[in-house]
């Protein structure tokens, strides 16, 4: 049990300086996972063969003087919607089959020559109904310091707030989307869980690269060159139309709240309300019909012709029918229904384009409040309710998608939301927190007997 | 009532769309090879390509710039800002499930080329707009003549999936199938000049479907038609001809044209109702590309690197040269030809003799090896020299006919001349003057006439003519013409 409470820094650092090997890490990891997996089932694949190869190649790079990148023998799991070059990858899905992607997603390449270790492939719900559970669940039991998780509107921040860890959503554009099975395209961002804030900045650093493979990523490394290690003079929102819902909120989310502000005034912070009725009104239905058009459009490739499942059948048209009726499952079909139906040519005008410049408006209303009020960050719960139902649209946490801002989830249930490109900021922002309210512990009792 | 209709009172309304595949290193939004030509099916492609999950487009510059000039060379305006939108229905040739096209906003609009009229009349055709999109796989049956009907397997070689095309939409201003093998004429080669695309129509390149209806006299319309899968001039002319016979006969009749889309079979010269039920297409912005920005400085760019159009180059050699239009319309037809004619009169060839080689001895080669001019052993400079050496009187026409042969094997004048035989003026004077009373001697009647007074100077003059070929013919072309005239002239005491 020498690993399990350590975080990634920690582990990149003991087997540089040769105290423990990336060998003995991973099968420590793995072990962990083996004796949680039958009442967690957190991964939908554990990919030892491939990790020891892994672990293998960076103790000879270690062996021989060479740098073995900053996540050095570190495991790690991810969403099982990110393809690894050789790894069945299912997105938890009956329609990819046994599809193994003949390559690697930029992201986990990104990991892998830093010397990450696959232990495996989160599991997930399907396709667009698939929130990073195992992602985030694997991360709390201690199976791994960090994994990844996709976010499309709040499949990264809500199982981090039901597992107590952190979970970024990044700024549309930070880091590479290139291999993620994409759901609603300007939506989706890969982003990471930890147990740590150090742990999220090492590894967003690692991720926030820009890709020439993805059209959509942006240059902005530099965002997490800057410290400023104080909570003094900031000034945290607390948006009007959301905390107006409070009397729906969990009792302990609600006490996480009050605890928070408290801890942000004690601190120097100056909290203000501000409003956002743009955003309150019309998110929501701004984020189904963008989310169910693309998503339509991004699911039409599964047809069983090149890969994935393909069903028997005489005829092309019966094929492409029974392929998806098969393959798919209810939630996934009734948005690629709605998706087909938002696209009509009747509909087009009236739902698709609409909802496309109400986002603009979403956006610009937000910029507006960062910047007339000088806001460092917004600060609201995740979901109002923490049991919340599978698949169900969170308010809470889709606006941040809608808008391509940053959304930073904090154990306690509460997420904060900065401008675009302000991901740093609320990494500092949360590690001032963490120092004064402690971080989260590992989930131990999931170990069986 | 039908009785009462003349042919005349049908005018046909044609619009035509036309496929032309760009050229690039690359395909449109991947890095595999645009030119898959004898590789093996499905060796070409990446998860880019094949639409495989989780891969995403990237924008090949290349695309557009080859999307501008194929523009500007139809005499379009290049629109600053545009995007692609995801154009989805499902079809196994189509990785994604979706076409990314630029269809919704076009890089270029509003275009025209200039045709002659059935009567011969200057005519516009306008262009409506130019888009670029991807193109999709290829399907391959098993049944013998390759047709779906009747196969019991398809195959899918996705090597063509993703290559860059660009979509050209005419107004239905093309009246005949006449017409239109013109205007599709005009357009390939603009197109060609401007180096957008090779447009080779054997290996596909460009593909046509043309919107036919008819306008009666008495006030009818008929419905518009969309006739699809024509891959060569011929098919495109005969498939137009067929659909207008095919819709009067029904107008005529007192019948209603449907709105349809007709498939063309080659085979069987008919066009053939699409079983197919055509549904709505739909349409969506692609999230994965962002909008697409041309800046001022792009469009000077690919402005700056358009050549002289056919039309202007036809017109310059007509009026600075004095070229007929005729023999300028043949060198202007193709743009590596005119450039190696006017390569030849900057080297300081005679225009209308450079025009004349180019037309005959430079086309033939060209036709022969199937080349492009620009591929030639013999460089324009070096067909120049040879034509100023005819034009000085050093070389007979016949002589540098066999010079240039020889020349073809990668030889210069000087080398051919001796390989053709001889060296230029080897016939030396006093074996010429042999020669000469030699060949006067031989045909006695025809010095007799023309020292006689009774031919005008005109016969006079081919009957030295006649002589000098003969002796042209004895020295197989060595001698100067010039030169043995003169001889000729002087022994008969002509001078």
């Amino acid at each position: 049990m020498r690993f399990r409470s350590m975080g990634a820094r920690e582990i990149a650092a003991g087997v540089r300086e040769k105290k423990f090997s990336a060998a003995e890490v991973f099968e420590e990891c793995l072990r962990t996972a083996t004796d949680c997996e039958d009442r967690l089932s957190a991964l939908a694949a554990v990919t030892a063969e491939a990790g020891r190869i892994q672990a293998k190649r960076v103790d000879e790079k270690v062996a021989k003087g060479e740098d073995p990148g900053l996540l050095a023998g570190v495991p790690v799991v991810i969403k099982d919607n990110i393809c690894a070059n050789g790894i069945r990858t299912a997105a938890g899905s009956r329609i990819l089959g046994d599809w193994v992607p003949p390559y690697d997603a930029t992201a986990w390449s990104l990991l892998a020559d830093q010397g990450a270790v696959l232990l495996g492939k989160g599991s997930m719900d399907e396709l667009a109904t698939g929130v990073s559970d195992g992602s985030a669940a694997a991360v709390a039991a201690g199976y791994v310091p960090f994994s990844l998780g996709s976010d499309t509107g709040g499949s990264i921040r809500l199982p981090a707030s039901y597992c107590g860890i952190y979970g970024l959503k990044p700024t549309y554009g930070l880091v590479s989307r290139y291999g993620m099975i994409s759901y609603g395209s300007s939506l989706d961002q890969i982003g990471p869980f930890t147990r740590s804030v150090e742990d999220m900045e090492l590894v967003m650093r690692v991720l926030a690269r820009h890709d020439p493979k993805d059209s959509t990523s942006v240059s902005k490394n530099e965002i997490f060159a800057r410290r400023t290690n104080t909570l003094k003079g900031r000034r945290i929102a607390l948006v009007k139309e959301f905390m107006d819902f409070s009397p729906t909120l969990d009792q302990i989310t609600a006490d996480a709240m009050k605890r928070t502000i408290r801890l942000f005034e004690e601190s120097g912070s100056e909290v203000i309300e501000v409003s956002l009725p743009t955003v309150a009104r019309y998110a929501a239905a701004c984020y189904y019909t963008i989310a169910a058009s693309e998503a339509y459009t991004n699911f039409a490739r599964f047809d069983g012709v090149r890969c994935g499942r393909a069903a028997e059948a005489a005829g092309l048209r019966e094929m492409f029918e029974t392929t998806r009726s098969e393959g798919f499952d209810g939630g996934v079909k009734s948005r690629i229904i709605v998706g087909t139906y938002l696209s009509e040519p009747d509909c087009y005008e009236k739902y698709y384009v609409a909802a496309t410049r109400v986002r603009t408006l979403i956006a610009e209303e937000f910029y507006k409040t960062f910047d007339a009020d000088r806001i460092d960050c917004i600060l609201q719960p995740v979901t109002p309710s923490l049991s919340g139902k599978i698949g169900e649209l969170n308010l809470y946490t889709l606006t941040a998608n809608v808008a391509g801002l940053p959304a930073f989830s904090l154990p306690a249930g509460l997420q904060i939301i900065g401008p675009r490109w302000s991901d740093g900021e609320l990494l500092d922002i949360g590690l001032e927190v963490e120092k004064i309210s402690g971080a989260p512990k590992i989930a131990y009792f999931l170990q069986r007997r | 009532m039908s009785n009462m209709l003349k042919m005349s009172d049908f005018t046909p309304v044609i619009g035509i769309e036309i496929h032309i595949q760009l050229k690039t290193k690359s395909k449109m939004f991947c890095a595999c090879p645009a030119d898959y030509s004898g590789d093996e099916p499905n060796s070409r492609i990446c998860p880019v390509c094949m639409g495989l999950p989780g891969s995403l487009p990237v924008l090949n510059r290349a695309v557009v710039h080859q999307g501008m000039l194929a523009g500007m060379a139809l005499n379009c305006a290049v629109q600053p800002v545009t995007f692609f939108s995801r154009k989805a229905y499902y079809y196994p040739d189509l990785p994604k499930g979706f076409q990314t096209s630029g269809c919704d906003m076009p890089i270029a609009v509003n275009g025209w080329l200039e045709i002659k009229d059935d009567a011969g009349n200057p005519k516009k055709i306008r262009i409506h707009c130019l888009h670029i999109e991807e193109d999709v796989g290829k399907l391959l049956h098993s049944a013998s003549d390759g047709r779906l009907e009747g196969a019991d397997a398809s195959y899918v070689d996705y090597n063509r999936a993703g290559l860059p095309l660009a979509e050209i939409v005419s107004e239905p201003d093309v009246s005949s199938a006449r017409e239109a093998v013109e205007y599709v004429t005009a357009l390939r080669r603009r197109v060609r000049y401007a180096g957008a695309s090779d447009v080779d129509l054997e290996k596909g390149m460009m593909r046509f479907d043309a919107n036919v209806s008819m306008k009666c006299a008495d006030g009818r319309w008929g419905r518009k038609v969309e006739v699809k899968n024509m891959n060569s001039f011929r098919a495109l002319e005969r498939a137009i001809e067929y659909e207008i016979k095919r819709q009067r006969k029904i107008m005529e009749d007192g019948g209603e044209v449907l709105p349809e889309t007709r498939h063309w079979n080659d085979a069987k010269g008919v066009t053939t109702a699409s079983r197919v039920k055509a549904s709505a297409r739909k349409f969506m912005m692609e999230p994965d590309l962002p909008p697409l920005v041309v800046t001022p400085d792009w469009v000077e760019e690919a402005r700056a690197s358009l050549p002289e159009m056919p039309n202007e180059k036809t017109a310059r050699y007509v009026e600075d040269m004095g070229l007929s239009e005729a023999d300028a319309a043949v060198l202007t037809d193709s743009i590596d030809v005119a450039r190696y004619f006017e390569g030849c009169v900057d080297a300081g060839a005679n225009p209308a003799r450079a025009g004349n080689w180019v037309r005959t001895e430079v086309l033939r080669v060209v036709n022969e090896k199937r080349c492009g001019a620009d591929e030639l052993t013999v460089k324009p400079a070096s067909l120049a020299e040879l034509i100023c050496r005819i034009d000085d009187g050093r070389l007979s026409t016949t002589l540098a006919k066999r010079v240039f042969e020889a020349m073809l094997d990668g030889l210069t004048v000087d080398e051919a001349l001796k390989k053709s035989g001889a060296a230029e003026g080897e016939v030396g004077a006093d074996a010429l003057g042999e020669l000469v009373r030699a060949t006067l001697a031989a045909n006695p009647d025809v010095v007799e006439e023309i020292k006689s007074d009774k031919l005008d100077k005109n016969t006079k003059g081919k009957k030295i003519k006649f002589l000098q070929g003969l002796v042209m013919k004895e020295t197989r072309g060595q001698a100067r013409p010039d030169e043995v005239s003169k001889i000729i002239e002087s022994a008969l005491n002509l001078r």
